[in-house]
């Protein structure tokens, strides 16, 4: 057998270093492609994951279905309470909705009234979050849309409360989305009322930091926080969350989106918006005689 | 006909496969997707080290760099560093096994231990001198902390429910004539 080396021979000893050295060589060789190439090396683990999760499935929905019912059924404890809570909830928000329909309807006037045209492409593709990313630093979710469904790279995505992450990463069945949560995770924000721009930047933290605030001091904990749409990586005004101060003076974001039970997400598709790239041509009077056809195209570019 | 040695062996792999999958799904699931504040144990790890203490036929090299590499790829951490070191340690304290098998179980663990922190170490160190963005050094190193605390109930495990115990003499001697 060709395993048990260690054993006594004298000769087996340099032999296995050797096997041990090429093994450890070709690993770092792997790190170093990962380093210098790394979509490739990514588009390859994406095709192992959309491979690997999807197999698990059968079990990973009815595990997963369990355990959610262990913990609900630990809540009936506290269901009296509950239901109390949830009355004294359900008042308030008859009031709010009560105050929303009025306000939608305004709106709607206002909006047809000042003949805007709202983005009619923010359409979204709903998928069900398969697995985590299963490491403690890194916050990913996995979706199982994938490009066989349309998703690309990039695209926002929220759980219909608030924003949760972005597409990074697509397999054939599956799509991984970055938390906003992730230190990899960075997001030009808006901060309403005052209308800051900054940039949510993920820590590994339930509540992440917002940076790059011009002036901190129009900025107050319980402002809301929405996507700016700068850069062009996200559509704009999608709810991120409020303002918070953390223990350590910083300003944080308790985030809209329900990070506890992440189950059902919609991916926004946005297509990219078109770019104005020439600064416009001189608008001259038509020339008399026949047109010469140069000019015609010139004109219809400007 | 397979010698009864030879089946058990290839059944130990098995069963390593085995765990490593279960452990991988149980990782997988999507329970938890706030940030937790303390990393959890890296349970492959203490597995293969408890193994290869006791049994290192049952865990040949190809079989772990295997086993953590899809870790490694599937966790999404950069692939092939920790699988290096994992491999270096589990080889050193392979190398180590004649010693380790009449030490008392404290000194393994402190052993374990050692190596633990130093590969987290080196592992820090690679990553940010190729300028990967990680985990800061102090929460990796409290994931080793916890992978210790972890470590004593993995070989508990393994040695009384698994069956994973060092080779007696008998076995040894059996061993010797088949080579």
């Amino acid at each position: 057998m060709a395993t048990d080396r260690n054993a006594s021979l004298d000769y087996t000893r340099p032999i296995r270093r050797i096997v041990i050295g090429t093994l450890v060589l070709c690993l770092m060789a792997l790190f170093l492609l990962w380093r210098i190439d790394s979509p490739r090396v990514e588009r390859m683990r994406a095709a192992l994951v959309d491979r690997v999760v999807p197999s698990f499935d059968w079990a990973l929905v009815p595990v997963t279905k369990v355990v959610g019912m262990v913990e609900g059924f630990q809540s009936y404890a506290r269901i009296y309470e509950q239901n109390q809570e949830l009355r004294r909830e359900l008042r308030q928000m008859k009031a709010w909705k009560e105050a929303a329909l009025q306000l939608e309807q305004e709106n709607a006037k206002l909006l047809d009234l000042n003949k805007v045209r709202l983005d009619p492409q923010l359409t979204y593709v709903t998928g069900v979050v398969m697995a985590d990313s299963g490491s403690p630093f890194r916050q990913s979710v996995l979706l199982n849309v994938g490009a066989r469904d349309g998703i690309v790279d990039g695209w926002a995505t929220t759980d219909g409360l608030g924003l949760v992450g972005r597409i990074s990463g697509v397999g054939a069945r599956t799509s991984r989305v970055i938390l906003l949560t992730d230190s990899n995770s960075r997001i030009p924000v808006t901060i309403q009322p005052s209308g800051q721009r900054a940039v949510l930047t993920g820590d590994n933290s339930p509540v992440p930091p917002i940076e790059f605030v011009e002036t901190p001091e129009l900025v107050r904990p319980g402002d809301r926080v929405v996507s700016s749409g700068d850069g062009g990586v996200f559509p704009a005004g999608l709810l991120v969350g409020q303002v918070a101060l953390g223990s350590d003076r910083r300003l944080r974001v308790r985030l809209a989106a329900d990070y506890e039970r992440l189950e059902f997400l919609r991916v926004l598709r946005s297509h990219s918006n078109e770019v104005i790239e020439d600064p416009g041509a001189l608008i001259a009077p038509a020339p008399i005689g026949p047109p010469d056809p140069a000019m015609v195209q010139g004109a219809g570019n400007g | 006909m397979v010698d009864p040695l030879t089946t058990r062996r290839w059944l130990y792999r098995a069963l390593f496969a085995a765990l490593a999958t279960l452990l991988l799904f149980l990782r997988l699931l999507p329970l938890d997707t706030m940030p937790r504040t303390i990393p959890g144990p890296d349970l492959l790890m203490c597995l293969i080290f408890a193994w290869v203490q006791r049994r290192p036929d049952y865990i040949p090299c190809w079989l772990l760099v295997g086993a953590v590499l899809v870790f490694d790829m599937m966790l999404m951490r950069p692939p092939g560093v920790w699988t290096a070191l994992v491999l270096l340690g589990a080889e050193f304290l392979r190398s180590r096994q004649q010693v380790s098998a009449e030490m008392p179980f404290g000194v393994e663990w402190l052993m374990v231990g050692a190596v633990t922190v130093v590969a987290t170490l080196a592992y820090g160190t690679i990553l940010a001198i190729a300028v990967v963005d990680h985990a800061s050094l102090a929460k990796l190193l409290v994931q080793a902390v916890t992978t210790l605390a972890a470590y004593p109930l993995v070989v508990f495990l393994s040695a009384f429910v698994l069956g994973v115990r060092q080779a007696s003499l008998g076995e040894i001697t059996r061993r010797a004539p088949a080579r």
